[in-house]
């Protein structure tokens, strides 16, 4: 081994040592914790950046975790009176490892902003539901005026859920849709999604609500542009009003189809 | 030597209290009673009995004595050493103005709430192991698991006043703190703080988490006064103690030690005190603004909406501004001292000098600044104007910077070292490896795309509380067993306090990696069960044994302090071959720490450098 501390080749290789650990700990981190299937376009997004953020941890993890654990080996005091080498510091590491961070600080805070631009962005065409929470159901209201206790939209369609609480705060998460919003009383708030898969979903409370916060569900149902029709006439017909603007184009494109 | 019990200030406090209690009571009904409205309005009358119950401990323990004698101006003289005829142990159960006795009062306080704040999170841990209610009502649930948050922030808070009133002046050469009758007041006003914190369990307890976020705060038990104030008091005392902190350490050091030569922890206390300084208020107006609303019904965060849907209440969102604008800071008041303590041991048992000494000193302050700066990030999903989201989620970003540069200097410090593992070394190792598990889970959630998913779910758990272990509980250890043998003369056992090591360690990894994977499967935080459909039941059941491998460790390190007192070797002056100033006077530290001043006549940390000298003593000879 070699023993001065400024030796290169200790440097090569806890280098070499670094670059292997990362891409383990990279595959592992990616593979232990898998996101759920996604249900959204905008989930793309999310799970993109989020894989980034695996592979910097997992970077950052065998940076440090190589080096401490390396000097626990190669610098373990043989002789009680043996003291280290004197040095009290590097000015050019020091800056180097400020700036290096710094930029990529700035990296991800572009990135970040991009892609929340991305993920916040209305699209054109939405269908506006109106989302209320209370403690501890939640209901849906259509343009119509047509009101659920589930959530059920057409597949492909984008939506705007326009959303507040009758009493204290909730949160609106389908962990297959991602991006959460709280629900304010007083206030309305707002969260833009492109459902891209079909199935049943769950929708759960995820800001602390009192007793049954726990409990706090309601069924989203993603389905065919064909079912959703049939589903918004259904309901508009039994609560004695006309089916809404968004079912009667997607009636005519699937009835031209 | 026998006691009365009533002679110790803790009895009279208590006893104080709960006459105080049933007075402020008294007062609220009669006072109801004359303006002929209902009198019995648990929120006004509890509230009453509060406030007058923490004046009486105040004024019945005695902590106030030497003030009231002032105002009448009767001189009061400073005494030292055990009163005549009592027990030793006596001491630390009365008001003493000497501040290693109030450090260790700090301390031990701060661990016994660490024991009962883990003890409810092992309580609701069990019920998680499996999905479906076990055995406790969701209601017990919410109530332990919003108890086990204060109570657990409370320990720190108390430890970290330990470590900073026990170590500072020994570490300067003082001879105590600035303010000694101060530093007393703001242990003792914790006492009553606490007990009105726990006491809320017997009147409803309260169901909101630490968060206390309203409209939820507004509604509910009772409990919620006994939080506001328990906190509140808690707050006061963190106020009091980093205002004494920063006078001491700007105003007595000795010759020759610039700040620039200070030992590191002390650094990192005065960036720690100038948070708690200066943002402890926010929390402290927040959550009396809350016990007003509850209690007077004044509008500051409830919205009341009229039929036009115009909102002529108040704003829940204020709330959080207030709250995260102390606590999140806060955080950094809970890590700061820990990197301090990682800072100090690291070059003793690598025998090197700590690597680049002015970065890491000034990163505590950039990382104390910026600190400010990032509150919103915890309010990404709450509503508030979308462009904040933007400027909360570089500045905390930024956060990583100075981070940065204390890991990077740490691993400088190790590198070309002699390292040797001994216990405090074996922690302060472990609090790096927590430490960064926790520091590298932060930008994700820094990152608003991604912490829109990642949001209030279990993720979020794992991270605060690797941050928090890394930060404070692993130091916290390292530094109990680095500075047994300066406190009581005797070391601790060694094999036991590897094996605490090495069994809370890996358990904490455990713990830490699979409260991360489950929030990534959908697990949100503060729910009493979840839908076995997530896959998770497996990662729960290792996150429950590895909690009750966490319990059994700190057990034995329980044992371990309390047998070591009376069987340790004799430890010397200074085991550890420190060059710091507490290790150059004899162990246990005398009444009077230093029989001279002393000077400093070099630099702190030059391990290695032959002929260096930190500290002269007068007249003393060298260890």
């Amino acid at each position: 081994m070699p023993s001065s501390a400024s030796n290169k080749r200790h440097f090569v290789i806890v280098g070499v040592l670094v670059v292997v650990m990362t891409i383990v700990l990279g595959w592992i981190l990616n593979s232990v914790l898998p996101l759920p299937e996604a249900g959204v376009a905008q989930a793309a997004t999310v799970d993109a950046l989020f894989r980034v953020h695996m592979w910097l941890i997992a970077f950052l993890f065998a940076l440090v975790c190589v080096f401490m654990v390396y000097s626990f080996v190669v610098f373990r005091r043989a002789k009680r009176e043996d003291e280290g080498d004197h040095f009290e510091g590097n000015t050019t590491l020091e800056v180097l490892w400020t700036a290096i961070p710094l930029v990529l600080v700035v990296v991800f805070s572009f990135i970040g902003v991009r892609t929340l631009a991305d993920i916040t962005a209305a699209r054109p065409d939405e269908l506006q539901i109106q989302v209320t929470g209370q403690q501890w159901s939640w209901m849906f209201a259509y343009p119509n005026g047509t009101t659920n206790a589930e959530l059920v939209v057409p597949v492909g369609q984008p939506l705007m859920l326009e959303m507040t609480s009758k009493d204290v705060l909730h949160a609106f998460w389908v962990k297959e849709w991602r991006m959460k919003q709280d629900l304010v009383p007083g206030m309305t708030t707002h969260i833009h999604y492109t459902p891209t898969a079909t199935g049943e979903f769950t929708l759960a409370c995820n800001q602390v609500c009192g007793l049954s916060h726990t409990n706090m569900y309601a069924k989203v149902r993603v389905v065919t542009k064909e079912e959703y029709t049939a589903w918004a006439n259904e309901q508009a017909l039994a609560q004695g009003v006309q089916p809404h603007e968004q079912a009667i184009k997607l009636d005519l494109q699937t009835a031209s189809n | 030597m026998s006691v009365p019990l009533t002679s110790l200030a803790l009895v009279r406090g208590l006893i104080g209290y709960i006459v105080g209690f049933a007075v402020g009571m008294a007062i609220v009904l009669l006072g109801r009673l004359v303006l002929g409205v209902e009198p019995w309005f648990p929120e006004a009358v509890y509230v009453g009995g509060i406030i007058c119950a923490m004046i009486a401990f105040l004024l019945s323990s005695g902590v106030m004595s030497d003030w009231l004698k002032w105002t009448r101006g009767v001189d009061t003289p400073m005494p030292h050493g055990s009163p005549a005829g009592r027990p030793a142990w006596a001491r630390y159960f009365g008001i003493d103005y000497n501040h290693k006795v109030i450090g260790i009062q700090y301390g031990v306080t701060g661990l016994l709430l660490l024991i009962v704040g883990g003890t409810f999170a092992l309580i609701f841990r069990t019920e998680l192991a499996e999905p479906g209610m076990q055995f406790l009502t969701l209601q017990t649930y919410n109530e332990i698991f919003s108890l086990h948050g204060w109570v657990a922030l409370a320990s720190i808070l108390l430890g970290i006043g330990g470590l900073a009133n026990y170590l500072v002046p020994l570490m300067i050469g003082a001879e105590d703190m600035a303010f000694p009758r101060l530093n007393a007041f703001g242990y003792w006003i914790t006492v009553p703080g606490i007990v009105t914190l726990l006491a809320s369990l017997l009147v409803g307890g309260w169901d909101s988490g630490w968060t206390a976020y309203p409209p939820l705060s507004l509604r509910g038990a009772v409990g919620y006064q006994f939080m506001f104030w328990g906190v509140f008091a808690i707050g006061l005392s963190s106020i009091l103690g980093s205002l004494n902190l920063i006078a001491t350490i700007l105003m007595m050091r000795p010759k020759g030690m610039s700040l620039f030569r200070m030992p590191i922890f002390c650094w990192a206390v005065l960036a720690t005190s100038m948070i708690q300084l200066t943002a402890t208020q926010f929390i402290g107006v927040d959550f009396l603004l809350l016990s007003f609303e509850r209690s007077l019904g004044m509008p500051f965060f409830n919205p009341i909406m009229t039929a036009e849907g115009v909102n002529i209440g108040g704003q829940p969102i204020l709330h959080q501004h207030l709250f995260w604008f102390y606590s999140h800071p806060a955080v950094y008041v809970f890590v700061l001292p820990g990197l301090g303590i990682i800072s100090e041991l690291l070059p003793v048992f690598s025998r090197k000098p700590l690597f680049g000494y002015r970065w890491v000193a000034l990163s505590s302050l950039a990382i104390a600044l910026v600190g400010f700066l990032v509150w919103g990030h915890h309010m990404f999903t709450s509503g508030y104007q979308p462009y904040l989201r933007v400027a909360f989620m570089i500045s905390t970003l930024l956060v990583a910077v100075p981070t940065g540069v204390k890991f990077f200097s740490w691993l400088g410090t190790m590198w070309g070292g002699r390292l040797t593992f001994p216990t405090p070394m074996l922690f302060t190792l472990g609090a790096i490896s927590v430490f960064l598990i926790g520091g590298l889970s932060g930008p994700v959630l820094a990152t608003v795309t991604t912490d829109l998913y990642l949001h209030d779910t279990y993720f979020v758990v794992g991270h605060f509380h690797a941050t928090i272990f890394g930060g404070f509980v692993f130091p916290f250890f390292a530094a109990i067993y680095y500075w047994y043998p300066k406190i009581t003369g005797r070391m601790y056992n060694e094999t036991l306090g590897k094996l605490h090591f090495w069994i809370m360690t890996p358990a904490f990894w455990v713990m830490s990696i699979g409260q991360m994977s489950v929030g990534v499967l959908g697990m949100r935080r503060q729910i009493a069960d979840y839908d076995p459909a997530l896959g998770i039941t497996g990662g729960q059941i290792a996150i429950t044994f590895a909690g009750f491998a966490i319990a059994f460790s700190i057990l034995l390190f329980i044992y371990n302090i309390f047998t070591s007192a009376e069987v340790g070797v004799l430890a010397g002056a200074n085991p550890w071959r420190s060059r710091s100033p507490e290790w150059q006077i004899p162990s246990p530290v005398p009444e009077h720490s230093f029989a001279s001043p002393i000077s400093v006549v070099g630099e702190p940390y030059d391990y290695g450098l032959a002929g260096s000298k930190y500290v002269a003593m007068a007249g003393a000879g060298d260890d």
